[in-house]
């Protein structure tokens, strides 16, 4: 089977690694994500601007660099493989063989699915290089410009389509015998008590976008993963092509004009997605056009409003899906377009940033964010909203932190959704170590902002705590003082993913 | 070890070169964060801080608890205890 | 030094004493415009057989004079008079350039010919004519002065010309800015991340080196170090740094003694090793290096001394709960300001008025990297207040013959009033009891808090752990 993307398929049985969360999960996943090394490595590189290597350059990510040293057998054998004789194809030089090896084996890193992924049955590169050519040749009859799914549609991968809504909507299971009446009992817990939220005690717009949030669906969908930079041009193509659609395809060679669309093309196409998303909510297809039309401004050297435009449009629609990954590449032009001067939403995003940081626990980069606001900046919205966050983080109160999750703008709580659980389990370790004997599974549900008892039940059973829950004259007791270092070590598992020194 | 190697090491003290005038313009570059150049090389133990602060670990003068016991005539623990007479009120009644 | 008979002497007599820092003289490029111009119009490139290239003819001119030194019958052989010949090539021409660059003066910022990147690119090649002089051409030890040299004008060069690019951006730059993943940031540093390549196979140099120690290029693995820890420190790039730690750990086995080493790399390696951990937030093996880079220091460098305190007082206030008293930084007008008052603050536990310290002092402490340290001192003036509630609780009436305790059980709203009046906010008792249980769960106090009465129970031992109640 030639996979009609990039990305290799994942082993059968096996889930590529979670890049995103629900709102509470049972282990709240770290996703590995490809922040850019802001230059090469010291040793043999070229200095060159031009072919950056994504790396892992998180603060703690030298383990997960593509030094050869940390691959698995089957990768190593996969490369050996790839340059048998027998395996060799004449049309194709070594050097693309080897940038096209460093691709697949750069993304597998940094999605975190390389021991997830089945080596032995990957396509080679050459295979894989054979059949971008064969797409390329194919891409110069142009696709239907309106209406109608392009051609692709029945080559998208069917599960990344799926939304089950149906799953994900029902209650958690409930353990036989744990008093499965509680149930019945939960009765959705108005938070009206809390002062400061400037939302009347409207549930339903609480409850709308959790609910939303929560249909997300889990795994399935793969981003594409970045392509290496095409290769200089002379000068700036000035692109004729007027289809709307374009599929996504990686460039080793400079486009031809015919193949790239300009602008004003491009404003269309930009209308166009726009109401497909809205309507369709395909994220890979969605993903797959906005990297074509990203790619049709780079090589056409557009950098303008419009250019900020699309950017933005992508990195929330990324945020939506939590695709962090294709978020972060749309982050990082964005911040340079917006270095260029260009009009935008540079405090919205600039939000972003500072959370993100805060997710991958990115000290260096939490102090440049830092270091870069104006006061007037810190004044923002959005801005202000990110850096209370990260104080209340900072020095461990959970309570204002839950308050202010609640009160996220614009995309933020997208974002917030990647720390939350494992902030729970801060939170949660707080709570046992200085509450005796107990305290009503209401408080903690309200304090750690689950939605219901229930949620805030199965997270504890989740992590081990079925124990710690009792009836006591009608009311579900969560007994804090018999809690012990339940959940210490699962907190530190999930903060030791971002390498925070359990700061909570 | 130390004994044996430092009549050996080709190091000796010197004075390295004073920075040049016309480097300048970097301090511009936030050079006023970094660590400087020692005017010398090297220096005796007499020399350090250790030696002139008292010894390094022994540091009482230099360091002090973070919590003060001087409360009686401060201002903020008399509203202190302003304020906690009004809670003690509030729940009496 | 010109080239002639005095600088061939020169060498020799290094050569025969084994003093490195002479040698190193005669490749200092820290010379006025004058002067650089003398040493390089002393070679006249023209001169000689007219069918040799201009670089043949320089290069001949020093072949000749080198093999001219009578150290030739003491063991200086046919390599490394190649050697040394490419390497003051190299030097001789820099002078050239850096004499240009030199004579134009600060005041032509609109450099048309961006002269310093030529000064920093020609002296990259005196660098590797160095490196290779150690990996091919035999060079010895004790030569090593010359090295850092070599690598403390790279670094200062390379600054040098990202400054002079940023003054005078050119089209090649935004050709740049074409991909897909353009970062301006990238660009601000190109010539001292290129600068850090090369001090990298500098520090290689020196760590490969299998001589015995006596005469191993070892020695210069401090200063090296030192060199890359500023470089990187600059480039924002804490991570790089670690490399190097890394890989010095990993060949510490046959190393020198770190004591050994002259006390100012001891310090510098120190100090950066100490901010290094700061950064990873790594408090207590901060403090171990950022006090062992104190002690050391030269009592009169006062610069450095203070440098070390900016990180240390962050540091012990989260790893000992200690505040620096007026005794220590009464020589350090600056870090008064910037310390003090918060240090008053915490002490006093007025939560509001540390707030505004904070806040005071932020763009300081942010531009210092240790704004996030010290904002979790409002948990030693949280500790603070609360204590002082506990104290201001007074003592419960004692049984006969029984030492009088304190009272233990404190309602919660007390502690809300206290808060309250110490932040100059109103917070809800959830809010409250989260910070309470903050402070439990941190050890600053010791007991529990009932939710069903609304009380912290605190420890009849020990309420709040080294404060003395």
């Amino acid at each position: 089977m030639m996979p009609t993307w990039p990305a290799a398929p994942p082993a059968p049985g096996v889930t590529p690694s979670n890049t995103y969360t629900t709102t509470y999960s049972a282990a709240p996943a770290f996703t590995p994500v490809p922040v850019r090394q802001s230059f090469a490595q010291p040793y043999g590189n070229p200095t060159s601007s031009r072919s950056p290597t994504t790396t892992n350059h998180s603060d703690q990510a030298d383990d997960q660099s593509k030094k050869k040293i940390d691959w698995p057998e089957s990768v190593r054998q996969y490369v050996q493989r790839s340059f048998l004789p027998a395996n060799l194809e004449p049309t194709i030089s070594r050097p693309e063989m080897e940038a096209k090896l460093k691709e697949t084996i750069t993304h597998a890193t940094e999605r975190g699915i390389m021991f997830a992924l089945d080596w032995d049955t990957m396509p080679l590169p050459q295979e894989l290089i054979l059949e971008d050519r064969a797409r390329m040749a194919a891409v110069s009859i142009s696709l239907p410009s309106h209406g109608g799914s392009p051609n692709s549609a029945s080559k998208k991968r069917k599960s990344g389509d799926l939304t089950d809504r149906a799953k994900l909507a029902s209650p958690p299971p409930w353990r036989a015998g744990q008093g499965a009446r509680l149930e019945d009992r939960v009765t959705y817990t108005n938070k009206d008590k809390r002062p400061t939220v400037d939302e009347p005690a409207d549930n339903t717009s609480k409850l709308n976008k959790y609910e939303k949030r929560q249909k997300r669906f889990n795994g399935g969908y793969t981003s594409t993963y970045r392509s290496p930079s095409p290769p200089p041009c002379d000068g700036p193509v000035v692109g004729t092509c007027q289809d709307l659609e374009k599929r996504y395809l990686r460039l080793t060679a400079p486009p031809k004009a015919s193949a790239v669309r300009p602008p004003s093309v491009l404003r269309q196409t930009l209308e166009l997605l726009k109401k497909k998303w809205k309507k369709d909510q395909n994220y890979s297809y969605i993903c797959d056009q906005f990297k074509s039309m990203r790619q049709d401004l780079t090589v056409q050297r557009v950098r303008d409003e419009f250019t900020v435009e699309v950017y933005e449009i992508h990195a929330r629609i990324a945020l939506e899906k939590g695709d962090l990954g294709e978020y972060n590449q749309c982050q990082t032009q964005l911040k340079a377009l917006y270095k260029l001067g260009l009009k935008g939403k540079p405090n919205e995003f600039k939000a972003y940033r500072i959370l993100y940081f805060i997710h991958t626990a990115n000290r260096t980069e939490l102090n440049n964010a830092l270091a870069d606001l104006t006061a007037a900046e810190k004044k923002d919205e959005a801005i202000k909203h990110a850096l209370d966050v990260r104080s209340a983080l900072a020095l461990g109160n959970y309570h204002r932190f839950f308050q202010l999750y609640n009160e996220t703008p614009n995309m933020g709580a997208y974002l917030m959704d990647m720390f939350v659980g494992r902030e729970r389990l801060a939170a949660l370790c707080n709570v046992c170590k200085a509450y005796k004997p107990d305290v009503p599974l209401r408080f903690v549900t309200e304090e750690l902002y689950f939605e219901t008892d229930i949620e805030a039940a199965q997270f504890i059973i989740d992590h081990n705590g079925q124990e710690l829950l009792q009836e006591k004259e009608g009311t579900i007791m969560f007994l804090t003082g018999k809690a012990g270092q339940t959940f210490e070590s699962a907190k530190k598992q999930a903060f030791s993913r971002v390498d925070i020194k359990g700061q909570i | 070890m130390a004994s044996t190697t430092t009549s050996q090491k080709p190091i000796t003290t010197s004075d390295s070169k004073p920075e040049d005038p016309q480097q300048k313009p970097t301090a511009a570059l936030e050079e006023d964060d970094e660590f400087e150049d020692f005017p010398v090389d090297d220096w005796e133990a007499e020399e350090t801080e250790a030696a002139a602060g008292g010894t390094g670990t022994n540091t009482q003068h230099l360091w002090e608890e973070s919590w003060d016991d001087d409360d009686t005539s401060d201002d903020f623990s008399n509203q202190l205890k302003e304020e906690l007479k009004k809670v003690e009120a509030a729940r009496k009644r | 030094m010109e080239f002639g008979n005095h600088l061939y002497r020169e060498f020799e007599e290094a050569w025969e004493a084994n003093n490195g820092y002479r040698l190193a003289a005669t490749i200092n490029p820290d010379l006025s415009a004058a002067q650089l111009g003398k040493i390089h119009q002393s070679i006249d490139p023209d001169s000689g057989n007219w069918k040799a290239s201009q670089e043949d003819n320089v290069k001949g001119s020093i072949k000749r004079g080198l093999q001219s030194t009578s150290i030739r019958t003491r063991g200086f052989d046919n390599d490394e008079i190649k050697g040394w010949t490419d390497v003051y090539f190299a030097y001789w021409t820099v002078t050239g350039t850096l004499a240009r660059a030199r004579a134009q003066g600060p005041s032509s910022q609109v450099s048309l010919q961006l002269l310093w990147t030529e000064v920093f690119e020609q002296w990259k090649k005196f660098v590797n004519a160095l490196v290779q002089g150690y990996n091919n051409y035999g060079f010895e030890a004790w030569t090593i002065p010359c090295l850092y040299v070599a690598g403390k004008y790279l670094r200062l060069f390379a600054m040098q010309a990202d400054d002079e690019r940023s003054k005078n951006p050119s089209e090649n730059d935004s050709a740049n800015a074409f991909q897909d993943d353009f970062d301006p940031e990238t660009d601000k540093h190109q010539k001292l991340e290129d600068c850090a390549r090369v001090l990298n196979r500098v520090f290689s140099v020196c760590l490969n080196d299998r001589a015995p120690l006596e005469e191993s290029r070892k020695w210069g693995i401090y200063f090296i170090i030192n060199l890359l820890f500023k470089t990187y420190f600059k480039l924002n790039s804490p991570s790089l740094s670690k490399n190097v730690l890394r890989i010095l750990t990993a060949g510490r086995g046959d190393m020198p003694d770190f004591y050994s080493f002259p006390r100012s790399q001891q310090v510098t390696f120190k100090y950066h090793e100490g901010v290094l951990n700061f950064l990873e937030e790594n408090y207590a093996e901060a403090e171990k290096h950022l006090t062992e880079a104190w002690g050391l220091c030269h009592k009169d460098a006062i610069r450095n001394k203070e440098l070390i305190l900016t990180y240390l007082v962050p540091c012990r206030l989260i790893t000992t709960h200690t505040l620096p008293t007026e005794k220590l930084l009464e020589p350090y007008p600056r870090l008064q300001r910037l310390f003090l008052p918060l240090c008053r603050c915490i002490k006093k536990g007025e939560l509001h008025a540390f707030d505004l310290a904070l806040q005071e002092g932020e763009d300081e402490f942010v531009k210092r990297r240790i704004y996030l340290t010290l904002e979790r001192g409002r948990d030693i003036a949280l500790r603070n207040l609360l204590r002082k509630v506990f104290i201001a609780g007074g003592f419960m009436p004692a049984a006969e013959g029984e030492k009088p305790v304190r009272r233990t059980r404190i309602p919660v709203a007390e502690f809300a009033a206290a808060i309250s009046l110490g932040s100059q906010e109103r917070l809800d008792n959830d809010e409250v009891e989260c910070l309470l249980a903050n402070m439990i769960y941190k050890g600053l106090m010791k007991g529990y808090i009932s939710r069903e009465q609304g009380k912290v129970v605190l420890s009849k031992s020990g309420a709040f752990p080294g404060t003395g109640v």
